[in-house]
Protein backbone atom coordinates (compact mmCIF):
# COMPACT_ATOMS: atom_id res chain seq x y z
CA UNK A 1 0.00 0.00 0.00
CA UNK A 2 1.44 3.43 -1.03
CA UNK A 3 1.89 6.30 1.37
CA UNK A 4 -0.49 8.41 -0.70
CA UNK A 5 -3.22 5.79 -0.25
CA UNK A 6 -2.60 5.65 3.50
CA UNK A 7 -2.89 9.43 3.85
CA UNK A 8 -6.13 9.37 1.83
CA UNK A 9 -7.62 6.76 4.17
CA UNK A 10 -6.59 8.75 7.23
CA UNK A 11 -8.19 11.89 5.80
CA UNK A 12 -11.42 10.00 5.10
CA UNK A 13 -11.48 8.63 8.66
CA UNK A 14 -10.96 12.11 10.06
CA UNK A 15 -13.79 13.44 7.94
CA UNK A 16 -16.12 10.73 9.25
CA UNK A 17 -15.21 11.53 12.82
CA UNK A 18 -15.71 15.24 12.24
CA UNK A 19 -19.07 14.57 10.64
CA UNK A 20 -20.23 12.62 13.69
CA UNK A 21 -19.07 15.34 16.04
CA UNK A 22 -20.83 18.02 14.05
CA UNK A 23 -24.01 15.96 13.99
CA UNK A 24 -23.87 15.41 17.73
CA UNK A 25 -23.42 19.09 18.46
CA UNK A 26 -26.36 19.93 16.24
CA UNK A 27 -28.49 17.37 18.05
CA UNK A 28 -27.45 18.68 21.42
CA UNK A 29 -28.45 22.24 20.62
CA UNK A 30 -31.47 21.53 18.49
CA UNK A 31 -33.82 21.55 21.45
CA UNK A 32 -32.58 24.91 22.77
CA UNK A 33 -31.88 27.00 19.71
CA UNK A 34 -33.99 27.98 16.70
CA UNK A 35 -33.57 25.85 13.60
CA UNK A 36 -32.02 27.13 10.38
CA UNK A 37 -35.41 27.62 8.78
CA UNK A 38 -36.51 29.70 11.76
CA UNK A 39 -33.46 31.92 11.55
CA UNK A 40 -33.84 32.37 7.80
CA UNK A 41 -37.49 33.32 8.06
CA UNK A 42 -36.90 35.59 11.03
CA UNK A 43 -39.24 33.62 13.29
CA UNK A 44 -38.66 34.50 16.92
CA UNK A 45 -38.03 31.74 19.44
CA UNK A 46 -41.25 31.60 21.42
CA UNK A 47 -40.86 30.26 24.91
CA UNK A 48 -43.96 30.21 27.08
CA UNK A 49 -43.60 29.05 30.68
CA UNK A 50 -45.55 25.99 31.72
CA UNK A 51 -48.70 26.97 33.64
CA UNK A 52 -48.13 24.27 36.22
CA UNK A 53 -44.61 25.18 37.33
CA UNK A 54 -42.82 28.48 37.74
CA UNK A 55 -39.84 29.41 35.53
CA UNK A 56 -36.44 29.66 37.22
CA UNK A 57 -36.39 33.46 37.36
CA UNK A 58 -38.74 36.25 36.39
CA UNK A 59 -37.32 39.21 34.54
CA UNK A 60 -40.26 41.55 35.01
CA UNK A 61 -42.88 42.11 37.66
CA UNK A 62 -45.58 42.07 34.97
CA UNK A 63 -44.70 38.52 34.03
CA UNK A 64 -44.66 37.51 37.69
CA UNK A 65 -48.06 39.10 38.18
CA UNK A 66 -49.46 37.20 35.20
CA UNK A 67 -48.15 33.93 36.56
CA UNK A 68 -49.55 34.63 40.03
CA UNK A 69 -52.95 35.45 38.55
CA UNK A 70 -53.00 32.21 36.58
CA UNK A 71 -52.00 30.26 39.66
CA UNK A 72 -54.61 32.01 41.78
CA UNK A 73 -57.32 31.39 39.17
CA UNK A 74 -56.43 27.71 38.99
CA UNK A 75 -56.37 27.46 42.79
CA UNK A 76 -59.80 29.11 43.03
CA UNK A 77 -61.20 26.76 40.41
CA UNK A 78 -59.89 23.72 42.26
CA UNK A 79 -61.37 24.99 45.52
CA UNK A 80 -64.74 25.52 43.86
CA UNK A 81 -64.70 21.98 42.44
CA UNK A 82 -63.74 20.59 45.84
CA UNK A 83 -66.62 22.47 47.45
CA UNK A 84 -69.05 21.16 44.83
CA UNK A 85 -68.04 17.57 45.59
CA UNK A 86 -68.19 18.07 49.35
CA UNK A 87 -71.64 19.57 49.00
CA UNK A 88 -72.67 16.62 46.82
CA UNK A 89 -71.68 14.09 49.49
CA UNK A 90 -73.31 16.00 52.33
CA UNK A 91 -76.51 16.16 50.24
CA UNK A 92 -76.33 12.42 49.65
CA UNK A 93 -76.00 11.74 53.38
CA UNK A 94 -78.92 14.06 54.10
CA UNK A 95 -81.04 12.30 51.51
CA UNK A 96 -80.23 8.90 53.02
CA UNK A 97 -81.23 10.13 56.48
CA UNK A 98 -84.61 11.18 55.10
CA UNK A 99 -85.23 7.96 53.15
CA UNK A 100 -88.33 6.06 54.19
CA UNK A 101 -89.29 4.36 50.92
CA UNK A 102 -87.15 1.31 50.13
CA UNK A 103 -89.58 -0.18 47.62
CA UNK A 104 -89.18 2.17 44.66
CA UNK A 105 -85.72 2.31 43.12
CA UNK A 106 -84.26 4.36 40.29
CA UNK A 107 -82.62 1.23 38.81
CA UNK A 108 -84.18 -2.22 38.27
CA UNK A 109 -83.14 -4.72 40.96
CA UNK A 110 -83.56 -7.72 38.65
CA UNK A 111 -81.04 -6.26 36.18
CA UNK A 112 -78.59 -5.52 38.99
CA UNK A 113 -78.93 -9.11 40.19
CA UNK A 114 -78.34 -10.34 36.63
CA UNK A 115 -75.09 -8.34 36.39
CA UNK A 116 -73.98 -9.69 39.77
CA UNK A 117 -74.79 -13.25 38.70
CA UNK A 118 -72.61 -12.81 35.61
CA UNK A 119 -69.66 -13.37 37.97
CA UNK A 120 -69.22 -17.15 38.13
CA UNK A 121 -67.90 -17.02 41.71
CA UNK A 122 -71.15 -15.52 43.00
CA UNK A 123 -73.40 -18.30 44.28
CA UNK A 124 -76.21 -16.67 46.22
CA UNK A 125 -77.27 -13.06 46.67
CA UNK A 126 -79.18 -11.77 49.68
CA UNK A 127 -82.35 -9.73 49.09
CA UNK A 128 -80.68 -6.59 50.46
CA UNK A 129 -77.68 -6.72 48.08
CA UNK A 130 -79.45 -5.43 44.91
CA UNK A 131 -81.23 -2.75 46.98
CA UNK A 132 -77.88 -1.55 48.33
CA UNK A 133 -76.34 -1.68 44.86
CA UNK A 134 -79.20 0.34 43.38
CA UNK A 135 -78.35 3.17 45.77
CA UNK A 136 -74.58 2.82 45.26
CA UNK A 137 -75.01 2.88 41.47
CA UNK A 138 -77.23 5.94 41.67
CA UNK A 139 -74.54 7.76 43.67
CA UNK A 140 -71.85 6.54 41.28
CA UNK A 141 -73.72 7.91 38.23
CA UNK A 142 -74.35 11.22 40.00
CA UNK A 143 -70.74 11.67 41.10
CA UNK A 144 -69.19 10.72 37.76
CA UNK A 145 -71.68 12.98 35.95
CA UNK A 146 -70.82 15.88 38.26
CA UNK A 147 -67.09 15.38 37.71
CA UNK A 148 -67.64 15.12 33.96
CA UNK A 149 -69.74 18.28 33.93
CA UNK A 150 -66.87 20.19 35.56
CA UNK A 151 -64.78 19.32 32.48
CA UNK A 152 -67.66 20.27 30.15
CA UNK A 153 -67.87 23.72 31.76
CA UNK A 154 -64.10 24.17 31.62
CA UNK A 155 -64.36 23.80 27.86
CA UNK A 156 -67.27 26.27 27.67
CA UNK A 157 -69.77 23.68 26.45
CA UNK A 158 -73.32 22.77 27.44
CA UNK A 159 -73.34 19.18 26.17
CA UNK A 160 -71.73 16.45 28.24
CA UNK A 161 -69.67 14.25 25.94
CA UNK A 162 -67.73 11.01 26.08
CA UNK A 163 -64.41 12.87 26.43
CA UNK A 164 -65.72 14.66 29.55
CA UNK A 165 -66.32 11.30 31.21
CA UNK A 166 -62.84 10.23 30.06
CA UNK A 167 -61.38 13.35 31.71
CA UNK A 168 -63.23 12.68 34.97
CA UNK A 169 -61.92 9.10 34.98
CA UNK A 170 -58.33 10.14 34.29
CA UNK A 171 -58.35 12.80 37.03
CA UNK A 172 -59.30 10.45 39.88
CA UNK A 173 -57.40 7.28 40.81
CA UNK A 174 -60.52 5.64 42.24
CA UNK A 175 -61.90 5.33 38.70
CA UNK A 176 -58.84 3.47 37.39
CA UNK A 177 -60.92 0.31 36.96
CA UNK A 178 -62.77 2.07 34.11
CA UNK A 179 -59.70 2.58 31.90
CA UNK A 180 -60.65 -0.41 29.73
CA UNK A 181 -63.98 1.19 28.80
CA UNK A 182 -62.46 4.36 27.35
CA UNK A 183 -59.59 4.06 24.83
CA UNK A 184 -56.16 4.78 26.31
CA UNK A 185 -55.28 7.51 23.80
CA UNK A 186 -58.42 9.41 24.78
CA UNK A 187 -57.55 9.09 28.46
CA UNK A 188 -54.03 10.40 27.80
CA UNK A 189 -55.36 13.41 25.89
CA UNK A 190 -57.84 14.29 28.62
CA UNK A 191 -55.49 13.69 31.52
CA UNK A 192 -52.71 16.03 30.39
CA UNK A 193 -52.01 19.08 32.54
CA UNK A 194 -54.35 21.97 33.11
CA UNK A 195 -57.19 22.43 30.69
CA UNK A 196 -57.52 25.38 28.37
CA UNK A 197 -60.19 26.97 30.48
CA UNK A 198 -57.82 27.64 33.36
CA UNK A 199 -56.45 30.59 31.35
CA UNK A 200 -58.95 33.43 31.78
CA UNK A 201 -60.25 34.92 28.56
CA UNK A 202 -60.18 38.67 27.98
CA UNK A 203 -61.51 41.03 25.32
CA UNK A 204 -59.94 41.88 21.97
CA UNK A 205 -56.35 41.02 21.00
CA UNK A 206 -55.47 44.70 21.47
CA UNK A 207 -56.20 44.34 25.19
CA UNK A 208 -53.78 41.46 25.51
CA UNK A 209 -50.27 42.48 26.62
CA UNK A 210 -47.08 40.93 25.32
CA UNK A 211 -44.51 39.96 27.91
CA UNK A 212 -40.80 39.68 27.26
CA UNK A 213 -39.35 36.32 28.18
CA UNK A 214 -35.57 36.32 28.63
CA UNK A 215 -33.61 33.75 26.59
CA UNK A 216 -33.03 30.67 28.70
CA UNK A 217 -29.57 29.89 27.27
CA UNK A 218 -26.72 32.30 26.54
CA UNK A 219 -26.01 32.82 22.84
CA UNK A 220 -22.62 31.35 22.04
CA UNK A 221 -20.53 32.46 19.09
CA UNK A 222 -20.95 35.28 16.57
CA UNK A 223 -24.48 36.28 15.48
CA UNK A 224 -24.16 34.88 11.95
CA UNK A 225 -23.55 31.30 12.99
CA UNK A 226 -25.68 28.30 13.87
CA UNK A 227 -24.02 26.14 16.48
CA UNK A 228 -22.25 23.06 15.20
CA UNK A 229 -22.46 23.94 11.52
CA UNK A 230 -20.23 26.44 9.68
CA UNK A 231 -22.02 28.63 7.13
CA UNK A 232 -20.99 30.15 3.85
CA UNK A 233 -20.34 33.81 3.08
CA UNK A 234 -23.72 34.32 1.35
CA UNK A 235 -25.66 32.92 4.29
CA UNK A 236 -23.59 34.92 6.75
CA UNK A 237 -24.52 38.18 5.03
CA UNK A 238 -28.15 37.08 4.86
CA UNK A 239 -28.34 36.45 8.60
CA UNK A 240 -26.32 39.52 9.63
CA UNK A 241 -28.65 41.89 7.73
CA UNK A 242 -31.70 40.72 9.70
CA UNK A 243 -32.76 42.77 12.69
CA UNK A 244 -32.42 40.82 15.94
CA UNK A 245 -35.82 40.25 17.56
CA UNK A 246 -36.19 39.29 21.19
CA UNK A 247 -38.07 36.08 21.94
CA UNK A 248 -41.66 36.90 22.86
CA UNK A 249 -44.35 34.86 24.57
CA UNK A 250 -47.95 35.74 23.83
CA UNK A 251 -49.86 35.43 27.08
CA UNK A 252 -53.44 36.68 27.34
CA UNK A 253 -53.78 37.77 30.97
CA UNK A 254 -56.25 40.43 32.11
CA UNK A 255 -55.02 43.84 33.31
CA UNK A 256 -55.93 43.56 36.96
CA UNK A 257 -54.35 44.45 40.26
CA UNK A 258 -52.34 41.69 41.95
CA UNK A 259 -54.63 39.56 44.04
CA UNK A 260 -53.78 38.68 47.61
CA UNK A 261 -53.03 34.98 47.63
CA UNK A 262 -54.91 33.29 50.41
CA UNK A 263 -53.30 30.39 52.23
CA UNK A 264 -54.75 27.14 50.87
CA UNK A 265 -57.44 25.75 53.14
CA UNK A 266 -57.01 22.14 54.14
CA UNK A 267 -59.91 20.26 52.69
CA UNK A 268 -60.85 16.65 52.65
CA UNK A 269 -59.59 14.85 49.55
CA UNK A 270 -62.21 13.46 47.22
CA UNK A 271 -61.77 9.78 46.73
CA UNK B 1 -72.81 -2.73 22.36
CA UNK B 2 -74.89 -5.60 20.91
CA UNK B 3 -78.24 -6.87 22.19
CA UNK B 4 -76.71 -9.51 24.46
CA UNK B 5 -74.48 -6.92 26.12
CA UNK B 6 -77.42 -4.53 26.42
CA UNK B 7 -79.30 -7.18 28.39
CA UNK B 8 -76.40 -7.40 30.81
CA UNK B 9 -76.24 -3.63 31.35
CA UNK B 10 -78.48 -1.24 33.23
CA UNK B 11 -81.20 0.39 31.09
CA UNK B 12 -79.89 3.50 29.36
CA UNK B 13 -83.12 5.42 30.05
CA UNK B 14 -82.72 4.96 33.81
CA UNK B 15 -79.04 5.92 33.66
CA UNK B 16 -79.87 9.02 31.62
CA UNK B 17 -82.63 10.03 34.05
CA UNK B 18 -80.21 9.88 37.00
CA UNK B 19 -77.57 11.86 35.07
CA UNK B 20 -80.06 14.65 34.40
CA UNK B 21 -80.84 14.97 38.12
CA UNK B 22 -77.49 16.61 38.86
CA UNK B 23 -77.09 18.65 35.67
CA UNK B 24 -78.58 22.11 35.11
CA UNK B 25 -81.82 22.17 33.08
CA UNK B 26 -80.08 23.71 30.05
CA UNK B 27 -77.49 20.91 29.90
CA UNK B 28 -77.58 18.18 27.29
CA UNK B 29 -75.98 14.74 27.20
CA UNK B 30 -74.66 13.19 24.00
CA UNK B 31 -75.77 9.67 23.04
CA UNK B 32 -72.16 8.49 23.34
CA UNK B 33 -71.98 10.02 26.80
CA UNK B 34 -75.03 8.05 27.94
CA UNK B 35 -73.64 4.83 26.50
CA UNK B 36 -70.26 5.30 28.20
CA UNK B 37 -71.95 6.00 31.53
CA UNK B 38 -74.08 2.89 31.08
CA UNK B 39 -70.92 0.81 30.54
CA UNK B 40 -69.18 2.48 33.48
CA UNK B 41 -71.95 1.75 35.96
CA UNK B 42 -72.23 -1.86 34.77
CA UNK B 43 -68.48 -2.24 35.26
CA UNK B 44 -68.83 -0.67 38.72
CA UNK B 45 -71.31 -3.39 39.77
CA UNK B 46 -69.04 -6.16 38.45
CA UNK B 47 -65.96 -4.64 40.09
CA UNK B 48 -67.52 -4.29 43.54
CA UNK B 49 -69.32 -7.65 43.31
CA UNK B 50 -66.02 -9.36 42.51
CA UNK B 51 -64.41 -7.94 45.64
CA UNK B 52 -67.41 -8.82 47.83
CA UNK B 53 -67.52 -12.32 46.35
CA UNK B 54 -63.83 -12.88 47.13
CA UNK B 55 -64.48 -11.99 50.76
CA UNK B 56 -67.36 -14.48 50.95
CA UNK B 57 -65.21 -17.18 49.36
CA UNK B 58 -62.39 -16.61 51.87
CA UNK B 59 -64.85 -16.79 54.76
CA UNK B 60 -66.53 -19.93 53.36
CA UNK B 61 -69.89 -18.22 52.91
CA UNK B 62 -72.22 -18.72 49.98
CA UNK B 63 -74.35 -15.58 50.16
CA UNK B 64 -73.22 -12.05 49.28
CA UNK B 65 -74.95 -9.59 51.61
CA UNK B 66 -75.06 -5.83 52.20
CA UNK B 67 -72.15 -5.85 54.64
CA UNK B 68 -69.93 -7.49 52.02
CA UNK B 69 -70.79 -4.77 49.52
CA UNK B 70 -70.05 -2.08 52.12
CA UNK B 71 -66.72 -3.70 52.92
CA UNK B 72 -65.85 -4.03 49.22
CA UNK B 73 -66.59 -0.33 48.60
CA UNK B 74 -64.31 0.67 51.46
CA UNK B 75 -61.62 -1.78 50.37
CA UNK B 76 -61.61 -0.41 46.81
CA UNK B 77 -61.19 3.20 47.94
CA UNK B 78 -64.82 4.33 47.70
CA UNK B 79 -64.80 5.67 51.26
CA UNK B 80 -67.62 8.17 50.73
CA UNK B 81 -69.78 5.44 49.22
CA UNK B 82 -69.00 3.01 52.05
CA UNK B 83 -70.04 5.56 54.67
CA UNK B 84 -73.26 6.53 52.89
CA UNK B 85 -74.19 2.96 51.97
CA UNK B 86 -73.47 1.76 55.52
CA UNK B 87 -76.03 4.25 56.79
CA UNK B 88 -78.48 3.29 54.03
CA UNK B 89 -78.09 -0.41 54.87
CA UNK B 90 -78.76 0.29 58.55
CA UNK B 91 -81.93 2.20 57.70
CA UNK B 92 -83.04 -0.49 55.25
CA UNK B 93 -82.63 -3.24 57.86
CA UNK B 94 -84.48 -1.15 60.41
CA UNK B 95 -87.37 -0.68 57.97
CA UNK B 96 -87.40 -4.41 57.22
CA UNK B 97 -87.58 -5.28 60.94
CA UNK B 98 -90.48 -2.88 61.44
CA UNK B 99 -92.22 -4.36 58.43
CA UNK B 100 -91.83 -7.91 59.79
CA UNK B 101 -93.19 -6.86 63.19
CA UNK B 102 -96.12 -5.11 61.53
CA UNK B 103 -96.88 -8.18 59.42
CA UNK B 104 -96.84 -10.43 62.49
CA UNK B 105 -99.33 -8.19 64.25
CA UNK B 106 -101.56 -8.21 61.20
CA UNK B 107 -101.50 -12.01 60.94
CA UNK B 108 -102.36 -12.59 64.66
CA UNK B 109 -104.37 -9.65 66.02
CA UNK B 110 -104.46 -11.09 69.59
CA UNK B 111 -100.72 -10.65 70.02
CA UNK B 112 -99.90 -7.85 72.46
CA UNK B 113 -103.62 -7.21 73.15
CA UNK B 114 -104.23 -6.46 76.87
CA UNK B 115 -107.06 -8.35 78.65
CA UNK B 116 -110.21 -6.31 79.31
CA UNK B 117 -110.36 -4.60 82.72
CA UNK B 118 -112.23 -6.59 85.42
CA UNK B 119 -114.88 -3.88 85.93
CA UNK B 120 -116.31 -4.59 82.51
CA UNK B 121 -116.95 -8.23 83.35
CA UNK B 122 -120.44 -9.27 84.37
CA UNK B 123 -121.12 -9.68 88.07
CA UNK B 124 -121.43 -13.46 87.78
CA UNK B 125 -118.09 -13.74 85.99
CA UNK B 126 -116.48 -11.37 88.49
CA UNK B 127 -117.75 -13.47 91.40
CA UNK B 128 -116.32 -16.57 89.78
CA UNK B 129 -112.97 -14.89 89.32
CA UNK B 130 -112.80 -13.29 92.76
CA UNK B 131 -114.45 -16.12 94.77
CA UNK B 132 -113.75 -19.39 93.02
CA UNK B 133 -115.83 -22.37 94.22
CA UNK B 134 -114.06 -24.65 96.69
CA UNK B 135 -112.47 -27.62 95.06
CA UNK B 136 -114.00 -30.98 96.04
CA UNK B 137 -112.01 -32.87 98.70
CA UNK B 138 -109.90 -35.72 97.47
CA UNK B 139 -111.57 -39.02 98.22
CA UNK B 140 -108.87 -41.46 98.99
CA UNK B 141 -110.06 -45.03 99.24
Amino acid sequence: MDKSEQTQQQQQQQQHVMGVAAGASQMAYSSHYPTASMVASGTPAVTAPSPTQAPAAFSSSAHQLAYQQAQHFHHQQQQHQQQQLQMFWSNQMQEIEQTIDFKNHSLPLARIKKIMKADEDVRMISAEAPVIFAKACEMFILELTLRSWIHTEENKRRTLQKNDIAAAISRNDVFDFLVDIIPRDELKEEGLGITKATIPLVGSPADMPYYYVPPQHPVVGPPGMIMGKPIGAEQATLYSTQQPRPPVAFMPWPHTQPLQQQPPQHQQTDS
Amino acid sequence: MDQDEQDRALPIANVSRIMKQILPPSAKISKEGKQVMQECVTEFISFVTGEASDKCHKENRKTVNGDDICWALSSLGFDNYAEAIGRYLHKYRQAEREKINHDKKYENPHINRAPPPPLLLSRVTRDKVENPPPSPPNQSG
